[in-house]
């Protein structure tokens, strides 16, 4: 593996990370696997492309905007499909379809303001590339790893040293109980929506940057989703670290086998993970509880 | 006519996929996003056993449903035996590597500009025969054995277990018998429109299906079906609104699970003896129809 690939796969590996953590925290807390957090990248993509080409915006603005865009659509989406299935404490079976229906009307209301059509993000530097040698790194990549890693740096502090992160982490450990003990749990799962879709928007913003925009974008979003089940559901250090083993993995095999086969071979080394280790890299299973 | 011929047609070919789903979800309690792949799977590979290999068509169609279950098989031995979370994911992904493969191999199957001149052989007559026939299977194996042990692990997997119910068997029983009746619906399908692309395959059908189930009833055979009348027919009653559509769609599903969770028919189904009950609605006291009707055998 060359030095060239490694710098690849951990740009690559970067965003991934992004999805599979917003997508983890919601899994963490509430225990469902969000399904809109896709159509939640879509409109964070597309609102930092507005700002960026229509505006005219430079990329700290956009990416700051597009950020809070998606922490607001994350709480309206709560607001919308969620709010009363957990306030009715119904089973999970239907937050599933529900995320899985508000990503269709995310989806829906993105595809009727653009149109099917294709987009470009505008440049933002005049040079794409640095060379190191005979290494080429590209800069929009370079700025994708730099605010990933800050991004999940802030959220780790966050949650691992703020009053608010405390909360977090004992309503994901035991919702009823969190409550007993005079933690707000709405506002809790409401903060929670708000992070999820804040990264969901970063992650948009960098897709955006790195391919085409069109309204399905979202599909993308499959990728966290095997990232997060190959470092283990739920578990944040986990969405991470499988986030950048696959980064790494399908750069790898982009170049030995090309882009074709490379979907289906991850896919087997999902398989495989699950055969193997169901519980992931990090090795906390969620169990059920009795 | 002809027009509403072929709305009706295609109806009842998704109305085979969603009664696989009803299988598996709305009986089991599994979620599969991958379930277009399997349809995709029985499209491709009829389709290519008669236009390659010259088979006869209901020959290719078993081959075709016996080779989805293969990899049905596949796929389900790591993960029936995890969280439903789990089966989902895993399905996702594996619905995306087919799209892919599919994709990629131009040579067999056309790549994304699709696979074309498979000859139309499906009929309606055909289409509806075989809608009942499946349909008509599906009722009685809710009504068998495995139905009532599929129906203990959606309520409580634990429990169930406790009662020595081999869980991850049933799972795999249903898993399978789904796989084969929406592979089978993929066959009726590419023999119907003569022409299928990957992109037809994406794991939104596949959400789309689960959708349907629910919107009917998660535990009524007779709300998928009614469910798929009505989710399929709104849309080509809706064409005026084109582009509003799915956002129409989006909105009415939301409504129903937040007002109405349990969908429209909850676990009514359309038996002689309930009809019956509905006519003479005396000791029924709630008044409201979807009421649960101790199953007797």
């Amino acid at each position: 593996m060359s030095l060239q690939i490694i710098i690849n796969g951990l740009a690559l590996g970067s965003v991934y990370a992004l999805i599979a953590t917003g997508f983890a925290l919601i899994f963490n807390v509430l225990k469902f696997s969000n399904f809109a957090h896709g159509a939640m990248m879509t409109c964070g993509a597309f609102v930092g492309y507005f700002l960026a080409a229509g505006k005219g915006f430079g990329l700290f603005p956009t990416i700051l905007i597009s950020m809070i865009a998606g922490g607001v659509i994350g709480i309206g989406g709560e607001f919308i499909a969620f709010k009363r299935i957990i306030a009715n404490h119904s089973s999970h079976i239907y937050f599933f379809v529900s995320s899985i229906t508000l990503g269709t009307l995310l989806e829906g209301i993105v595809t009727l303001k653009v149109g099917a059509n294709f987009y470009n993000y505008p440049r933002f530097f005049k040079v794409a590339t640095i060379n190191i040698g005979n290494i080429i790194i590209s800069k929009s990549d370079a700025m994708m790893f730099c605010f990933s890693t800050m991004a999940l740096l802030l959220l780790w502090y966050i949650i691992r040293y703020t009053k608010q992160g405390r909360a977090i982490r004992s309503v994901s450990f035991d919702r009823d109980t969190a409550s007993l003990m005079g933690i707000n749990v709405e506002s809790v799962i409401l903060i929670t929506f708000f992070v999820s879709g804040a990264l969901a928007g970063l992650a948009g913003v960098f897709l955006g940057i790195n391919y085409t925009l069109y309204p399905t974008l979202g599909s993308l979003v499959v990728k966290g989703f095997i990232a997060s089940v190959i470092g283990g559901l739920g578990s944040l250090p986990g969405a991470i670290i499988g986030a950048v083993f696959l980064g790494l993995l399908e750069t790898l095999l982009i170049h030995t086998v090309g882009s074709g086969y490379a979907p289906a071979l991850t896919f087997s080394v999902m398989l495989i993970f699950l055969l193997v280790r169901p519980q992931g890299i990090s090795g906390s299973n969620i169990q059920e509880k009795a | 006519m002809a027009y509403m011929l072929t709305i009706l047609t295609t109806t009842l070919i998704t109305m085979i996929s969603v009664v696989g789903v009803y299988l598996l979800t709305g009986m089991t309690g599994m979620f599969s996003l991958g379930q277009a792949a399997f349809m995709a799977i029985g499209a491709y590979a009829s389709g290519l056993l008669v236009t390659k290999v010259g088979m006869a068509f209901p020959l290719a169609c078993i081959v075709a449903v016996a080779l989805s279950v293969g990899v049905g098989w596949l796929i389900g031995m790591p993960t029936v035996r995890l969280r439903r979370d789990y089966i989902s994911l895993a399905t996702l992904g594996f619905g995306e590597a087919v799209a892919a493969l599919l994709n990629k191999a131009t040579k067999l199957t056309g790549g994304a500009s699709g696979f074309v001149g498979i000859p139309a052989i499906t009929t309606f007559p055909m289409v509806l025969i075989s809608t009942i026939v499946i349909i008509a299977m599906v009722a009685m194996f809710k009504n068998s054995k495995f139905g009532r042990q599929c129906s203990a692990i959606r309520c409580d997997e634990l429990a169930a277990k406790a009662m020595g119910i081999n869980v991850p068997w049933i799972k795999m029983v249903v898993f399978l018998f789904s796989v084969a009746v929406t592979a089978y619906s993929g066959c009726l399908y590419a023999f119907y429109t003569t022409y299928v692309d990957p992109s037809l395959f994406g794991w939104k059908k596949s959400a789309d299906w689960v959708i349907m189930v629910f919107f009917g009833g998660s535990g009524s055979l007779t709300g998928s079906i009614l469910a798929t009348i009505i989710l399929t027919g709104l849309p080509e009653a809706l064409r005026f609104l084109s582009d509003y559509r799915s956002i129409f769609y989006a909105a009415l599903v939301l409504l129903i699970l937040n007002f109405k969770p349990s969908g429209l028919l909850n676990t009514w189904e359309l038996t002689p003896r309930n009809i019956k009950s509905l006519f003479h609605r005396t000791d029924d006291v709630t008044g409201s129809m979807p009421t649960k009707k101790p199953m007797k055998n």
